[in-house]
């Protein structure tokens, strides 16, 4: 009898020592692996976003495992790629680049990354459980790799996402959000608008800037089937779908509050959270400020569905950043840095990351079903990172100096000042004399993007 | 004159007042002439620094003909210009004003709290100017509308219209900078002699002869100092209009400074960037040199 319970009880211990095998073996690896690197001090820009303040929440728990230390500077997200830029131009202390998926050509091209292969090579700093077919595909793709090489790993992921006001919706007889961008516009948006009492249907964030170039000028270009370049990098912007892309969001324009063109990301996200707009296509990242009740009058009226089709498909914004090891770092924080990566990017630090407002790249923490009940964002967003287009804005170097053309150009399209053929006119020229000085049509350079 | 200055005083040699001036003129050339000298430099090359692969060359005066042939420089040149004459004649015009009502005797304590409170926005960050001016002039919670809409005109769209946006940093310049010109004309009113003042008094009881001909004279060098720092600040004014609407709507707000900015700091072109900057250093020199010859007089 006394065997038998012995041999219960260690059959039990055993049991209990399997199921906490995963998160043992994480830490022991990690902390092996960080043993020459105790003591060392890493350096890396973030955001004053859900994501990074998530991540800052969590930091505790590495540093106590590896004893290195993690700087960050919280920099506004106009500054981040100017502050990162000069920071490797004049070999500064930045040990990890934050790359947004349009720096990821420059950063690469101008070698301020390292390539992960170097890395991981290294078993001795390599996690046993990297799996980078666990992150989606389409993310490690577009925010992570650059001429077949991987850089980065997906850090802060977005999708834009259709935010919506389910009781105004109901109010006006719609049980479903719009499942088309013309059924948005033709069905949806007449009923959902009164001017009279400051309500309408839609805000388009689309401020001059980044959020004009790539919120709101690429968003209609995608799923209408348009494009900014064609296969010869040439601009595309004159083909019928381009135009007729273009064409839509003026006539959508009649729907949106007066001053839409000074609308930000915080402005749409406000225009839904008291009520004044129905819907509005925001990025997953937003959630958090929209079920939050000190920010949003919603409450359960909020709801989250994929952004509406086009024509061509759903083809919603793609945006995030990726976590890469800065090449001026040396070697010992370059391999210590890598260790953050990886942890910051892990399977198993998925759930706390989420849990604590993130939004991970793995595909696993989305298959827990208490995480989809918890989350009315995660199966949209899923859905839409399913199938994408990874150049939804052009990832090559020359796109910041083309997104301040697209920026201009557009914002006036929506004022009025020109019509949509003659500034897809202006910025074609504009953009097509960038290219050329880039070397794009005369063979030097590959036509990435 | 030293040997004087040395027989009063036995620790005073020929070097004494360099060594006074050197500190300034130390801090001067770290700070104001090697960053000039650097920029011209720069300006003579193609210096994309996203782009060390292609080197810096030297490329003579490309960068200029680029720039001066550059429609949009000029356009945002142009707009630059329009907003100085716009909000100059606001400025010096309430400056005075608020000079004249100070400068009258007997207020006590009143000119000295006033004088304190003019100081308040000057004292503001560009910055702050500007994220105040983006809640000012929110078109459905801000207080520019919720005045116009208390005395019955209906609320406009400041920031999402091209000419409510230009207003709309015009007023905040205004705002920001009258109780400089005021300060300024207050302490030139200060400067007239009280005997001429009274003279003139008995002479005169109309208060726009004093002002015209007893009082402009010792006005003229702040009004100077006033028309140098202005335009010099205008051509460089970048963070208040940056927050408030990053130049647009469309390129309603695109002044200068903010077009340099995009160049040096989004593209990275710092060969172009320094050859528009050395091009307004010049402009500002230009006009400068312009405001002494015609406006400037030593009163004797």
């Amino acid at each position: 009898m006394r065997k038998l319970l012995y041999a219960s009880l260690s059959a039990v211990a055993l049991l209990a020592g399997a199921v906490s095998l995963p998160s043992t073996a994480l830490a022991d690896w990690l902390e092996t692996a960080a043993q020459p690197f105790k003591g060392k001090e890493i350096n890396v820009t973030f955001l004053d976003r859900p994501g990074y303040r998530a991540i800052i929440k969590l930091l505790p728990e590495f540093e106590k495992k590896t004893g290195i230390k993690v700087n960050y500077e919280i920099v506004p997200y106009e500054n981040t790629r100017e502050k990162q830029v000069l920071n490797f131009t004049s070999n500064g202390d930045l040990t990890i680049a934050l790359v947004d998926l349009v720096w990821i050509g420059e950063f690469a091209e101008n070698g301020w990354i390292t390539p992960i292969d170097e890395f991981t090579a290294d078993k001795s700093i390599t996690d046993p459980n990297l799996k980078l077919e666990g992150f989606f595909p389409l993310l490690i793709d577009a925010f992570g790799s650059w001429g077949g090489k991987t850089y980065g790993l997906p850090f802060d992921n977005y999708s834009g996402l259709l935010f919506y006001n389910s009781c105004q919706l109901k109010e006006a007889g719609f049980e479903k959000p719009p499942a088309t961008w013309d059924e948005l516009l033709k069905d949806y948006a007449p009923k959902l608008t009164d001017a009279s009492k400051n309500r309408y249907a839609f805000a388009l964030q689309s401020l001059r800037g980044e959020t004009q170039s790539a919120d709101s000028f690429m968003r209609v270009l995608w799923p209408f089937g348009g494009s900014l370049l064609n296969k010869e990098f040439k601009s595309n912007l004159l083909s019928p779908e381009s135009q007729k892309g273009l064409t839509f969001r003026q006539d959508l324009m009649k729907y949106m509050p007066p001053g839409i063109i000074s609308f930000d990301h915080a402005e749409a996200v406000n225009a839904l959270a008291q009520g004044q707009v129905s819907m509005i296509t925001e990025w997953s990242a937003f959630y958090g400020t929209l079920t939050d009740p000190a920010t949003s009058k919603l409450g359960e009226c909020l709801a989250v569905a994929p952004e509406p089709a086009g024509p061509a498909g759903r083809l919603p914004a793609l945006g995030g950043f990726s976590l890469a090891v800065a090449e001026q770092a040396p070697d010992d924080l370059k391999k210590a840095s890598w260790l953050f990566i990886q942890w910051a990017t892990s399977e198993e630090i998925a759930r706390p990351y989420v849990e604590a407002g993130g939004v991970s790249g793995r595909t696993s923490i989305y298959e827990q079903p208490d995480i989809k009940a918890k989350y009315k964002f995660v199966e949209p967003m899923v859905a839409s990172w399913q199938k994408g287009v990874p150049e939804f804005r052009p990832r090559f170097p020359a796109w910041p100096a083309i997104s301040e053309v697209v920026a201009e150009w557009g914002s006036k399209m929506m004022l009025g000042e020109v019509t949509t053929e003659a500034g897809a006119k202006e910025i074609g020229t504009r953009m097509e004399g960038i290219l050329a000085k880039e070397g794009y049509y005369d063979g030097k350079k590959e036509l990435l993007q | 004159m030293v040997q004087i200055q040395a027989k009063l005083n036995p620790g005073y040699g020929r070097w004494t007042p360099f060594w006074f001036l050197a500190p300034a003129v130390l801090a001067l050339l770290v700070i104001g002439i090697y960053p000039t000298i650097s920029a011209l430099v720069t300006s003579f090359r193609r210096y994309n620094i996203t782009r060390p692969r292609d080197g810096f060359p030297f490329v003579g005066l490309e960068n200029y003909v680029n720039v001066l042939s550059d429609q949009t420089f000029w356009q945002s040149l142009g707009l630059t210009a329009r907003f100085f004459l716009t909000v100059l004649p606001f400025e010096l015009f309430f400056g005075i004003c608020i000079a004249l009502l100070l400068h009258r005797p007997g207020l006590g304590m009143l000119r000295a709290l006033a004088r304190v409170s003019l100081v308040v926005p000057l004292a503001t960050t560009y910055a702050v100017v500007g994220l105040i001016g983006r809640l000012v002039f929110n078109r459905d919670f801000g207080i520019a509308n919720q005045f116009l809409n208390a005395i019955g005109v209906g609320g406009l769209d400041w920031l999402g219209s091209t000419t409510g946006a230009f207003i709309a940093i015009a007023i905040m310049d205004i705002w920001q900078w009258t109780p400089f010109c005021a300060l300024i004309f207050l302490a030139g009113l200060s400067m007239v002699p009280v005997e001429i003042e009274e003279a003139a008094r008995l002479e005169t009881s109309s208060k726009t002869a004093m002002l015209r001909h007893v009082q402009l004279p010792y006005l003229l060098p702040g009004l100077t100092a006033m028309l140098i720092l202005r335009s010099a600040d205008i051509l460089k004014l970048f963070d208040m209009v940056f927050v408030m609407t990053r130049g647009g709507p469309g390129s309603a707000t695109d002044l200068v400074s903010i077009y340099i900015q995009r160049v040096g700091f989004r593209i990275f072109d710092m060969g172009t960037a320094s050859a528009q900057a050395i091009l307004l250093l010049i402009v500002t020199i230009v006009l400068s040199r312009l405001y002494i010859k015609l406006i400037y007089k030593e009163i004797e």
